[in-house]
C-alpha cells in the first residue's frame, strides 16, 4: 500500500468506515512505516481537539432579543411597503386626475341651449321689431347686421339680469 | 408537539410556536457560527440573523427535508456569506499563526493542561480559517458539530460520495498546516 492511500484510510478510520480488509492493509501498512504511524497520530490529536473542545453558552435572553428584532422587522416592512406603494401612487393619481377631467369635459351632459325670441324671428327671417324697418332698409345692410346683433345681446341681457 | 405543526402554527402567525423551535435550534446554529468564527458576539448576532431568515422563509418549506437539515442549509449559507464579507478582515497568515504558536510553546512548558488544551484548539481553528469556505465547513459540520455524512450530505446538497471525498482532502489540509507545529519537540506530537 502507497502512503497517499494509507492517509485517505487514516482519515476514513476516523468516521469508523473501513472494512475488515481496509483495515488489516492499513494495520499492516503502518507496522512498516513510521512517516504514516505520525500522521495517524497527528490526525488523531487533530480530530480529538476539534471534538472535545467547549463552546460558550448561548446567551439566556436569546430568544427575547430576537423577538424583538421580528417586531422591529415587521414594522420596517409595513413602512417600507407603505413608501414602496405611496412612491407608486403619484404618477397613478396624476393619471387619474387627469383621466376624470377628460371624464367631465367630454361626457358631462351640457346646458341646453334656448334660442331667444329675437333670434328665433331672425331665423325664420322675419323681422322682430317692425318698427325700425324704414331705418334698416335706408342704412344698409351692415347698419341691418349690427342692429339684428345689438337686438339679440339687448334681450339676452334682460333675460340674464341678476335679482337677488 | 411536532416539528411539522410548529412550523405550520408559525406561518398562521403563533409566534410562541416558532419560540420553541429556536429555543430547539438556538444553540446547535450558535456552535456551527461559533466554530466557524470563533467570536461569541459575531455567533450570537449571525445566530439571530439565521433565524430571522428562516421566520421570513417558512412559508417557502415545503417538507422535503427535516426542518433541522433545511434551518441548518440556511445557516451554513448565511455564515458562509459572511466570511466571504469579513475574508480580508479575518484572514491571517498562517506564518503568524506558527509564530504565536511557537510561544504558546514556551509558555506551554509552564501552564497547566487545560490552558494546553485551549491553545491546541486556537491554534487549530487559526489554521481552519486559513483553509477555503467550503473546507471549513465541511470540517465544522463533521469534526466539531458531529454530524453524520448524510447530513452532511444533505445539508450541503453533495453526494455522500463528494462529502467523503471533501471531507478527507480538508482534514488532509488541515493536518499538513498543523504538522510542522506538532513534530517540533524533537518528534513529539505536543502543541
Amino acid at each position: 500500500m502507497k502512503c497517499k492511500r494509507a492517509e485517505t484510510l487514516i482519515s476514513r478510520a476516523l468516521d469508523g468506515l473501513l472494512t475488515s480488509e481496509e483495515e488489516e492493509a492499513l494495520q499492516r501498512h503502518l507496522k512498516e512505516c513510521p512517516a504514516c504511524q505520525k500522521r495517524k497520530e497527528e490526525y488523531s490529536i487533530m480530530t480529538e481537539t476539534l471534538r472535545d473542545q467547549d463552546f460558550p453558552q448561548v446567551k439566556p435572553d436569546f430568544w427575547e432579543r430576537l423577538y424583538n428584532r421580528l417586531e422591529e422587522q415587521r414594522e420596517y416592512d409595513i413602512w417600507s411597503l407603505w413608501k414602496r406603494w405611496s412612491l407608486r401612487a403619484v404618477p397613478l393619481s396624476i393619471a387619474a386626475v387627469v383621466i376624470l377631467a377628460l371624464g367631465l369635459v367630454l361626457f358631462l351632459p351640457q346646458p341646453k341651449y334656448e334660442l331667444n325670441q329675437t333670434e328665433t324671428l331672425l331665423l325664420q327671417d322675419r323681422l322682430p321689431y317692425p318698427e325700425p324697418l324704414t331705418f334698416l332698409e335706408e342704412e344698409g345692410a351692415e347698419n341691418k347686421s349690427m342692429q339684428i346683433i345689438f337686438t339679440a345681446m339687448e334681450e339676452r341681457r334682460d333675460t340674464r339680469r341678476y335679482f337677488p | 408537539m411536532e416539528e411539522k405543526e410548529l412550523v405550520q402554527r408559525t406561518i398562521q402567525g403563533d409566534e410562541q410556536a416558532f419560540g420553541v423551535l429556536v429555543n430547539k435550534y438556538k444553540t446547535k446554529v450558535f456552535n456551527l457560527a461559533f466554530g466557524l468564527t470563533r467570536d461569541r458576539e459575531i455567533a450570537d448576532d449571525l445566530a439571530q440573523e439565521v433565524f430571522i431568515k428562516v421566520y421570513y422563509a417558512l412559508e417557502k418549506f415545503k417538507f422535503k427535508s427535516a426542518f433541522g437539515t433545511w434551518l441548518y442549509r440556511i445557516a451554513v449559507n448565511h455564515i458562509r456569506d459572511h466570511l466571504r464579507k469579513t475574508k480580508k478582515m479575518k484572514h491571517i497568515p498562517f506564518e503568524d499563526v506558527h509564530k504565536e504558536s511557537r510561544l504558546s510553546e514556551e509558555e506551554s512548558n509552564r501552564r497547566e493542561s487545560s490552558r494546553e488544551k485551549e491553545r491546541k484548539i486556537q491554534l487549530l481553528h487559526r489554521a481552519l480559517q486559513t483553509l477555503p469556505k467550503k473546507h471549513q465547513i465541511i470540517l465544522t459540520l463533521r469534526d466539531i458539530q458531529g454530524h453524520s455524512y448524510e447530513e452532511i450530505a444533505s445539508i450541503l446538497k453533495l453526494s455522500p460520495g463528494t462529502v467523503d471525498s471533501r471531507l478527507h482532502r480538508a482534514r488532509k489540509m488541515l493536518r499538513e498546516k498543523i504538522a510542522p507545529f506538532l513534530t517540533q519537540r524533537g518528534g513529539t506530537h505536543e502543541m
